[in-house]
């Protein structure tokens, strides 16, 4: 029941909206500091010109450094660098995670939970620490891949896997799905438990058994999931950093810059940090309009 | 001794010792209070770790800077060396900084300088204490921007070509003069066993080659030719046209495919040193701070020798690589005159002699470097070479503008993978400098 209170001016509000309004003081002070005041000094910035070590000392640039950006080749890599690891993570992460969840939810009797735990135990580790562990194995000169494939007589790449501009975006792919395929598996296995076993049985008798169920019957359950899954990986994809950064740093020779780590070289680097915040701004928006289509469907789900 | 008519007298002398001793531990408390938060002076100072001696060295620092101001606590915070770079400069930035900090002497220090965010510190070399009298007139220009010193050198790191006497003699190799005899050691090295690197080169970082293709246009191009495209004076139709730029990278070629191992832009520059170190590769390029690295890995009997000189080149072999690094003082530091002194006893003759013995640093003061005990064969080698030398050239990231030196690590990556050509190469590093010079 609402209880209606008037104020001294004639201002009415419900006792509901008034705890909604205390209880949302918090988060919006902690939003406002860590989001929204950075995110306008950051789109305040990218219109001007200033340096890490000349802070105080901005020069109005207007549009140049959108301008600078759409004409940056290195920027256009970073961009298409973040959009084949969209791509690439879905496959690996969502496609594999849903597989692999399938096979855990019906596919096998005994051991369910050590494989799930198993699967999932990369994900608690650091993403720095599994980069690391990486970058020894994909070493030209002790890493195990190259041993391994020595041993049974096939090449490995003469510039190295990380070496070879060619090769090393999809390198540092395979450690992202390595990490986050056992979280993907975890959010669709919940999902594949809630559809209902009935459906399953009906499915049986109008013939839809083992692959035929799951596209017909599981996928089609699990659509809503298998989106947000979609969308947390695509958001993650744009977001990626501490791979790039700790496997190749971009390089070579820019090969593998992401937004991210680009706009890291930009700042403390090459202190454009007008630029900077420049390619930040385009990193928001993005990241904007794919939280919105996130936000949409996880209310369907 | 008043006593009330209410209280006996026993209650009274009770209430009295009482009251002596309340006010006792208040004057105490008050006292302690006041020496503790007006006389202490907090100085901030930031630094790289070190493998060793470190603790040990600014353990001493702390001491011996009691002696001049005993109310000064110097708190020293280690970083390791890529976090620091980003760090430091946010920190210079905001008001929780430190007071004191490590860094490169060339441009990464001028430009906090011409920033304001270094403090001008040719006030203090005759104070109490101050640098001027503990190094020389050349140590204090390393520091130097525009005739004001705005950091206090105290060691000097260079770079030697380090090789096995042993795998050298075995095999009646010579000590390569020139780069042509360099690339002849090489190929004699893959015709004794093609599965040994000669040289490892270990680029993923990108600043290994940066060192090389350094010292290679200083021979090739030579410190008069390159003077005005390092600091982006030359005019526009000039800037980094000489040829000899190109025959620089050239060079670089010819070591790849002669010297260097598979992928070196994925191989860990640490393990390329612990390649040496284990006599798996019998030479390499490594700087004086590699010394220490290989004793402590079990090799100590290295020998070493100069980058060679380049037949043809402008350069006659005599000029070798050298940075100087040293601390400065924020801008902002509250305590400038205490800041600037702990500074300064960091390059005192006791402090100075202790650096060399406990973190093997190649020092500005060498008042009492006859006093070392127990020099390693290699520590003794840097000074006398160094001393010897005709002159110095910085290395290139440390040295050219940020855009410039970023062309070059990256052009370093694109001509070791065969992705781009050497003239390709200039021609982009060309392309930048002119959009930096541009800038400027």
């Amino acid at each position: 029941m609402n209880k209606t209170q008037t104020n001294s001016i004639g201002f009415s509000l419900s006792s509901d909206r008034v705890s909604v309004i205390i209880l949302l003081i918090p988060a919006l002070i902690f939003c406002t500091i860590f989001i929204f005041i950075p995110a306008f000094w950051a789109i305040v910035g990218s219109f001007y010109s200033y340096g890490m070590t000349s802070l105080n000392d901005w020069k109005w640039v207007g549009f140049d450094n959108y301008i600078k950006a759409s004409q940056d080749e290195f920027f256009w890599i970073a961009l298409k660098n973040n959009f084949i690891i969209v791509f690439a993570s879905i496959v690996l992460q969502v496609g594999v995670g849903t597989i692999l969840a399938a096979i855990l939810d019906r596919g096998i009797k005994y051991g369910k939970v050590i494989f799930r735990t198993i699967i999932f135990t990369p994900m608690v580790i650091s993403s720095v620490a599994v980069s690391i562990i990486w970058l020894i194995i994909y070493d030209p000169n002790v890493g195990i891949l190259n041993s391994i494939l020595k041993a049974i007589g096939l090449p490995t790449p003469s510039m190295g896997w990380l070496g070879d501009p060619d090769i090393s975006i999809w390198m540092i792919m395979i450690v992202a799905g390595w990490q986050n395929t056992g979280f993907m598996m975890v959010l669709i296995l919940a999902g594949l438990q809630g559809v209902s076993k009935e459906v399953y049985d009906a499915a049986e008798i109008d013939g839809a058994t083992g692959v035929k169920a799951f596209w017909y019957i599981t996928l089609p359950m699990i659509r809503n999931i298998i989106i947000v899954a979609i969308l947390i990986t695509t958001i993650g994809a744009f977001k990626v950093f501490e791979f790039v950064y700790v496997l190749t740093q971009g390089g070579p020779s820019n090969a593998t810059q992401v937004l991210g780590t680009y706009i890291y070289l930009q700042a403390f680097n090459l202190l454009h940090m007008g630029y900077a915040n420049a390619l930040s701004v385009v990193l928001l928006i993005i990241a904007l309009i794919l939280g919105w289509f996130q936000l949409k469907a996880s209310r369907r789900a | 001794m008043l006593i009330s008519p209410y209280l006996n007298k026993e209650e009274c002398k009770m209430k009295y010792y009482f009251s002596r001793i309340w006010a006792g531990i208040l004057i105490t408390l008050l006292s302690f209070s006041f020496t503790s938060s007006s006389y202490a002076i907090d100085i901030k100072l930031w630094d790289l770790s070190a493998r060793q001696g470190q603790d040990e060295f600014y353990e001493l620092l702390k001491k011996e800077v009691k002696k001049y101001n005993p109310d000064i606590n110097v708190i020293v915070t280690e970083w390791e060396n890529e976090a620091y770079k980003t760090q430091i400069q946010l920190a210079l930035n905001g008001d929780d900084g430190p007071d004191v900090f490590f860094n490169w002497f060339g441009e990464d220090s001028a430009r906090l300088a011409r920033a304001g965010l270094a403090l001008d510190l040719t006030p203090y070399a005759d104070m109490e204490g101050g640098y001027g009298s503990f190094i020389s007139k050349g140590w204090q220009d390393a520091g130097a921007v525009d005739g004001k010193i705005y950091g206090i050198a105290n060691k000097a790191v260079s770079k030697y070509f380090y090789y096995d006497p042993a795998f050298f003699d075995q095999h009646n190799l010579s000590v390569p003069t020139t780069f042509g005899e360099l690339i002849d050691t090489c190929k004699s090295i893959k015709a004794i066993d093609p599965s040994i690197v000669p040289w490892p080169m270990g680029n993923s970082e990108r600043w290994k080659l940066n060192h090389v293709i350094t010292m290679l246009n200083q021979r090739v191009v030579g410190a008069e030719n390159t003077k005005a495209d390092y600091a982006l004076t030359a005019p526009d139709d000039e800037l980094f046209t000489n040829p000899k730029y190109v025959e620089a990278w050239e060079k670089v070629v010819e070591l790849n495919e002669n010297c260097f191992n598979d992928a070196p832009n994925a191989t860990n520059p640490e393990l390329t040193r612990s390649m040496f170190a284990a006599q798996i590769s019998p030479m390499m390029y490594c700087g004086t701070w590699c010394g220490g690295i290989f004793a402590s890995e079990g090799f100590t009997d290295f020998k070493m020798f100069r980058f060679p000189r380049v037949e043809g080149g402008a350069d006659d072999g005599t000029v070798g690589f050298l940075v100087a690094e040293g601390l400065q003082v924020s801008a902002k530091t509250k305590h400038p005159e205490a800041a600037a002194l702990v500074a300064s006893i960091n390059v005192s003759d006791t402090m100075a002699l202790a650096d060399a013995e406990l973190r093997g640093s190649l020092i500005s003061n060498a008042t009492l470097i006859d006093q070392m005990e127990d020099a390693p064969h290699w520590f003794t080698f840097y000074v006398n070479d160094i001393a010897d030398k005709s002159g110095h050239v910085n290395v290139l990231d440390v040295l050219l503008e940020a855009n410039v030196s970023n062309a070059y690590l990256d052009m370093g990556t694109e001509v070791l993978n065969g992705t781009k050509s050497p003239q390709e190469a200039m021609d982009f590093i060309r392309k930048v400098a002119l959009e930096a010079k541009a800038a400027m």
